[in-house]
């Protein structure tokens, strides 16, 4: 057992990319809000997986305890608690995954807004980078806010 | 590239930089940091520095270079950070009067040797699977070519871009599917892929396609965009691969259709008369028809004065 972890350690130290994988902050890059909105999808996606479980087990609850029971738990969602804190943090994970998997699929699977290819000249910023794609991101970060804190006031102070 | 300031990178460094190396021994396993100082000059950059270094204080400091103009791809390394070539990081760009040190560590993604050094096997074993070289069905019309494939300047630019790659390795490094992912085949070997699937001379382009096709090429792809950040040579390998994909899935949906180019006709000799304009006029005394049934004669013993 000791030899194998030993072996892990070695590996992952001949493999420096790992020790990237698990601080996405090691690589200081700058222009590149791509990558940030790549590392907050793959949190998102993890914390809605999670949200997803959490809720088929809290939808369940008619059915092992009743309406009331239900109503109940939906009641408690209205005031500050540490259930609807958590609930509202969910939903900020699944709003920023939904709102940038839309900007994905016409970036990735559309190839929308990467610019054309051009001879490059200085300051040789990649036309990916400079293209409507570019636009669309700051647009997708600036709508999941919008929306988070909208449904903050709709939770908590309505 | 990533963040190229003509201001700053024109600035004198500061005077004394600390460098911080990560160094690798292979025979013991063992990896530490070393610090050196040294004095430095105007345009200075982080190659040169770490030559010095090699030079006057540890001469088992090992690293990979050649060109020291940004031409051959072989220093790429990690400096404060950010993947970067050291020929073409000056000193000033990356340490400042507040902070003068320089961090230095091998690229990320590879396998260390030793030190700075990095092995390339994997990398050049991903770039040789996409096959980067124009494939035609007539073999021996390609080997024993009589002309060259057609090839207008509007095909070239589509593709002008993507050829410039000199396989330096920074984009996998700053790849964060590779960091997790070592099967996939990297932004490197996907951006020559697609370089030579648009190739109109090229007519391999379903053999390519087929072997993208999967979570290891195309579709492991999530659009960080860091090797488009980081690529010294603005060869944009984030753009090629959303390309590659869309043109797959238009393959998929059988929409795609490419335009092949053969070789050119070959160069046919006209004799034609080119006609007057119809306001010109010869000068006086001139007979053009007489002018035109004399053959030319050129005075060669004048020529040889």
């Amino acid at each position: 057992m000791g030899k194998s972890v030993r072996d892990l350690v070695k590996y992952l130290d001949l493999r420096p990319g790992w020790r990237a994988f698990i601080d996405p902050f090691i690589l200081k890059l700058w222009n590149n809000p791509e990558r940030v909105a790549f590392h907050m999808h793959r949190i998102t996606g993890v914390i809605t997986a999670f949200f997803i479980f959490i809720h088929i087990i809290t939808t369940n609850v008619p059915a092992r305890a009743g309406w009331e029971a239900y109503l109940e738990e939906v009641r408690n969602l209205e005031a500050i608690t540490p259930t609807s804190v958590l609930f509202y943090l969910a939903m900020g994970a699944v709003l920023f995954h939904g709102i940038n998997g839309v900007r994905l699929i016409l970036v990735e699977a559309l190839a929308w807004g990467i610019g054309r290819p051009e001879k490059p000249k200085p300051p040789y910023i990649a036309p990916s980078l400079r293209g409507r794609q570019r636009a669309l991101i700051h647009v997708t970060f600036a709508l999941w806010i919008i929306l988070w804190l909208a449904l903050g006031y709709v939770m908590f102070l309505t | 590239m990533a963040v190229f300031d003509p201001k700053v990178a024109t600035r004198p460094p500061p005077r004394k930089v600390k460098v911080v190396i990560r160094k690798y021994n292979p025979e013991t396993g063992k990896a530490w940091w070393q610090e050196h100082e040294i004095e430095t000059y105007r345009g200075m950059t982080v190659l040169d520095a770490l030559l010095k270094i090699k030079e006057e204080q540890d001469h088992t400091l090992t690293l990979r270079y050649s060109c020291r103009m940004a031409v051959c791809g072989s220093c790429g390394m990690t400096i404060n950070g950010t993947p970067r070539l050291a020929c073409q990081t000056q000193l000033a760009q990356v340490a400042s009067n507040h902070n003068p040190v320089v961090r230095v560590e091998p690229m990320y993604n590879f396998k260390v040797v030793k030190d700075l050094l990095t092995d390339f096997t994997e990398f050049f074993e991903k770039h040789r699977k996409v096959k980067p070289y124009l494939i035609r069905e007539d073999i021996e019309e390609q080997e024993n070519p009589k002309l060259e494939y057609r090839l207008t300047p509007e095909e070239y630019e589509e593709f002008y871009q993507y050829s410039l790659c000199i396989a330096c390795g920074l984009c996998v490094s700053a790849c964060p599917i590779f960091a997790s992912d070592t099967r996939f085949l990297g932004p490197q070997a996907l951006a020559q892929a697609y370089r030579f699937v648009i190739d109109p001379r090229d007519e391999g382009y379903k053999v390519r396609l087929e072997l993208v096709d999967s979570l290891d090429g195309v579709f492991g792809c999530h659009f960080a965009a860091s090797c488009s950040a980081v690529c010294p040579k603005e060869v944009d390998p984030a753009a090629a691969i959303q390309r590659l994909r869309s043109l797959l899935l238009k393959y998929r949906l059988k929409l795609f259709r490419k335009k092949i180019n053969g070789p050119v006709e070959p160069l046919r000799e006209v004799k034609e008369k080119v006609p007057l304009p119809g306001d010109a006029q010869t000068l006086d005394g001139v007979d053009l028809e007489a002018l035109e049934n004399q053959p030319v004669v050129i005075p060669v013993e004048i020529l040889s004065k």
